[in-house]
């Protein structure tokens, strides 16, 4: 037997073929009209979102090929629509009780849901995932623990097409985590067929493949570079999508996704340069939606375990010398919602993040660092990440100018992402500005998440036993009452104590066709297709 | 036969000495990751409520918490095993990476060169021909141009006047029309599959795709090929052997094509090479305006997100690639000068 050049290539090509590409089906013609296409600058690396090191972008596939148990609602907001985290909708549960106590979730599930593969989902494939969810070594683990969803006991299947969750005590964010990207519900039968001994959860093989039962299906995909959805006809989830075909890409250089969505040739891109938006706009062939993340804060932490910044009154005087608004027009263009120059002194209400009480005064600046016994000032440096340079470079210009005419000497270090990430989790960064943001903006969660314990989100390092008490009594209180007096305390002693400075909250813009309607707001901060359109 | 035996003789020599540099350079590759500032488990841990309990776990998992030199020898043992890791970048082996996105890089890297050849040889020529002539300062100014701009610049231009202002171009991402189906996958190189299934339509759309971000390289890279085939092209036309030839009365094209240009050719050719396997690792730019998937701006991705495997996986295949260019280049000198094999 003889084997022919062009036989070899078919050899090896078929050697080296992923699955993946064989398994794609040539797509149909389908028009242009009926197909989105979103332009990313960063990319999709895997198709399950629970997998450690999972981007934004996974997390916003993941929403469109997996159902959850329960989803949140949107709201209009200043024309825009905004994920609503207070009203909960079912997705795959039809319906959902909670009892009276708050101790146990009844999920009803919808009947004649089935998974893509056309097999009916079942309560038992509930409850396999949501046993991977606390079992398996994945990022849904800690996750689930803020909703005190911590062992497979927890979850019982109650009858056909019932599951019942159990809380040892009446968490206010249970049933919210199961809204979050990471509650992907699984086809348990197809999964196990791809389960190892080693991998009994199958991860692995659904970094690749899925297993799911969403509004979409996975057509192709390549890690890093782009992912292209089908729309599953048989979905009786939500209402059906306008898309038929999404294609999702990877275009790094943001000037090139710029000139994309004005030409017409991509559809809507989330992540454009501040400066390229503003002159879309102007150009008038595109359409943007300016939405504050209102989930989200962009802040300059202080260590608190560090001298100077142990010392409040150093914190405060710092505070009181920032050029605030200079400050949001160099970094932001203005495209934000304010977190500083709030007018109050006991809260208005518990909602958070709000404008806290700050303000540039030199001389009370002066006044402050004087009490402290610093006088004469100090020297110290302001770090910020890489990719955040276009508006944290203009804002550390600020900070620095400005401490500078109270004696304060600032250096600026500017460094790569994950050396900043290592030193913020070692806790070695003096004095640094980051954002985050909050998947469940629920105000104790908040002071849980970025102001208690020793962890790599507790910015300042800040340890405050009263915060930690209040947020974790606000967790499980029950009469509302109570709970905001709990939520307003920590807002007050925050506003008081200044272990970070938040600043504002950065308009997510999303640049699209002026056709697309529809664009809401997510607490993934990703797109979801499902609600777009073209008129 | 005894050519071919001294070739195999020679190759074989070249393949070992090469060894110790590969190690030295794997070596080098692998403490430098380590050293680096930023820790990989922190960063892939990233998670809206990810603990130091994740931290760790993933730290174990990639065998970060065991001392360097024993890191060093795991790594040894999989890379002897064809095991290259697996990235977290993308969720894949770094081996599955490399050879879905190689075919790509390769395929704009020799477009690129091919065009640069192309253009600069005749370029160095006529210039070498009239030094000094209007020709010559026009060949010195192009060529000036090439390097001077960043190939970022040259491609976000290109872009902006044949994309965006003429349209002329297809959308400047990626390596087909993203409407289209997916690609026939046999080589890898679209040029060829396309050509392979005889689908010349979709020949057409992968070429046009292929024509900016190649001409971009090809514009930075133009320089150093036209640059050096006028200087040894003077240097050879000055050879009592050409003035000879001239005195015998042999056509002009003939002397310059054949005797001349094989005998300038070595140093141009030299410097293909070298030209070759920088632009395969420099390419990063280009990929990233062009969002041409690949290996290049996969590795620059890897270092931002200190992802240990990826980045050794490239370090490997582009110390690979350049004891093999240089290989084939000392080939190609036997092939234009019998002297140069003779040794």
């Amino acid at each position: 037997m003889t084997v022919t050049r062009r036989q070899g290539l078919m050899g090896l090509a078929a050697l080296g073929a992923s699955p993946i590409a064989l398994a794609s089906t040539p797509a149909l013609a389908q028009s242009r009209a009926e197909t989105l296409r979103q332009i990313t600058g960063g990319a999709i690396n895997t198709l399950d979102p629970t997998m450690p090191g999972a981007t934004r972008e996974s997390f916003g596939l993941s929403m469109n090929v997996y159902d959850r148990l329960v989803a949140f609602e949107r709201k209009q907001v200043d024309g825009h629509w905004v994920f609503d985290h207070t009203r909960i909708r079912g997705e795959l549960a039809e319906r959902f009780e909670t009892s009276p106590d708050g101790l146990k979730i009844t999920l009803h599930l919808r009947p004649g849901a089935t998974w893509h593969d056309g097999t009916p989902v079942t309560a038992e494939d509930v409850k396999w995932s949501l046993d991977r969810h606390v079992g398996a070594r994945s990022l849904a683990v800690s996750q689930f623990q803020t909703g005190s969803l911590t062992s497979p006991d927890q979850f019982r299947v109650a009858g056909p097409g019932v599951v019942e969750v159990t809380l040892e005590k009446p968490d206010r964010l249970a049933l919210s985590n199961l809204a979050v990207p990471y509650a992907i519900m699984i086809n348990s039968a197809l999964a196990k067929r791809n389960a190892t001994a080693d991998d009994p959860w199958a991860q692995k093989w659904m970094q690749t493949n899925t297993a799911g039962g969403g509004a979409y299906k996975v057509e192709s995909f390549r890690p890093g570079v782009q992912a292209v959805l089908a729309r599953n006809e048989e979905w009786k989830n939500g209402t059906m999508p306008f898309f038929r075909r999404v294609i999702s890409q990877s275009v790094p250089e943001a000037a090139t996704r710029a000139n994309l969505i004005e030409k017409g040739d991509a559809d809507i891109a989330i992540d454009l340069q501040a400066g390229d938006i503003a002159t879309l706009e102007s150009r008038g062939q595109v359409k943007v939606a300016s939405i504050p993340q209102s989930n989200g804060f962009t802040h300059i932490s202080f260590n608190t375990r560090m001298p100077p910044f142990d010392n409040p009154k150093v914190r405060q005087a710092i505070a009181a010398a920032l050029p605030y608004d200079d400050m949001f027009r160099a970094s932001l263009f203005g495209r934000g919602r304010k977190l500083y120059g709030g007018e109050w002194t006991t809260p208005a209400s518990a909602d958070f993040p709000v404008p806290m009480p700050v303000k540039q005064d030199l001389a009370r600046a002066r006044a402050l660092l004087a009490e402290a016994g610093m006088a004469n000032g100090f020297s110290t440096t302001f770090s910020f990440g890489a990719s955040t340079a276009s508006t944290a470079e203009p804002l550390a210009a600020l900070v620095q100018e400005a401490l500078g005419r109270i004696g304060i000497k600032v250096e600026i270090q500017k460094l790569p992402d994950a050396q900043l990430n290592t030193l913020q989790s070692e806790k070695k960064l003096a004095f640094y500005t980051d954002s985050g943001t909050a998947w469940l903006p629920a105000t104790y969660y908040f002071f849980y998440l970025y102001f208690t314990r020793d962890q790599r989100w507790n910015f300042a390092s800040w340890e405050n036993p009263r915060i930690a008490e209040l947020a974790d009594a606000a967790r499980f209180e029950r009469d509302p009452a109570a709970y905001d007096a709990q939520c307003k305390e920590m807002i007050s002693i925050l506003a008081d104590q200044m272990p970070l400075l938040m600043l504002w909250q950065p308009n997510m813009d999303a640049v699209m066709g002026k056709a697309i309607e529809g664009f809401t707001y997510q607490f993934y901060r990703q797109v979801d297709f499902r609600d777009l359109r073209r008129a | 036969m005894r050519a071919l035996a001294s070739a195999g003789r020679r190759v074989g020599g070249r393949l070992l000495a090469a060894i110790p540099a590969v190690l030295g350079v794997l070596v080098l590759t692998f403490l430098v990751m380590r050293v680096l500032p930023g820790d990989p488990a922190v960063y892939f841990a990233g998670g809206p409520s990810a603990g130091q309990a994740q931290i760790d776990q993933l730290r174990a998992e990639m065998g970060l918490d065991k001392p360097v030199p024993v890191q060093l020898m795991y790594y040894f043992r999989d890379i002897a095993g064809g095991d290259l890791g697996r990235s977290l970048t993308t969720g894949q082996p770094v081996l599955t990476d490399i050879r879905q996105r190689l075919p790509a890089s390769l395929e704009l890297t020799f477009s690129a060169l091919l065009i640069a050849l192309v253009a600069a040889l005749p370029l160095g020529i006529l210039a070498a021909l009239r030094p000094g002539s209007a020709v010559d300062h026009l060949v010195r100014f192009l060529c000036t141009m090439g390097v001077c701009m960043p190939t970022f610049v040259t491609g976000l231009l290109l872009i902006y006047v044949f994309y965006y202002l003429l349209g002329w171009s297809p959308d400047p991402t990626g390596r087909i029309d993203i409407f289209a189906g997916t690609p026939p996958d046999i080589t890898g190189f679209l040029l060829i599959d396309f050509a392979l299934t005889g689908d010349w339509a979709g020949w057409r759309a992968a070429a046009s795709q292929l024509l900016l971000p190649a001409v971009t390289m090809a514009l930075f890279v133009l320089a150093p090929l036209a640059r050096m085939t006028r200087a040894s092209m003077l240097a050879v036309l000055g050879g009592e052997f050409i003035r000879t030839a001239r005195a015998m009365g042999l056509p002009g094209w003939r002397i310059i094509l054949v005797y001349a240009l094989r005998n300038a050719v070595l140093p141009v050719l030299t410097i293909a090479g070298i030209v070759f396997s920088t632009m395969l690792g420099a390419n990063v730019l280009v990929e990233k305006v062009f969002s041409w998937p690949g290996v290049a701006s996969y590795a620059l991705d890897a270092l931002q997100a200190s992802d240990y495997a990826p980045v050794q996986g490239f370090v490997l295949l582009m110390a690979t690639i350049f004891v093999v260019v240089n290989l084939v280049i000392d080939l190609l000198y036997g092939l234009a000068d019998p002297r140069a094999g003779a040794e």
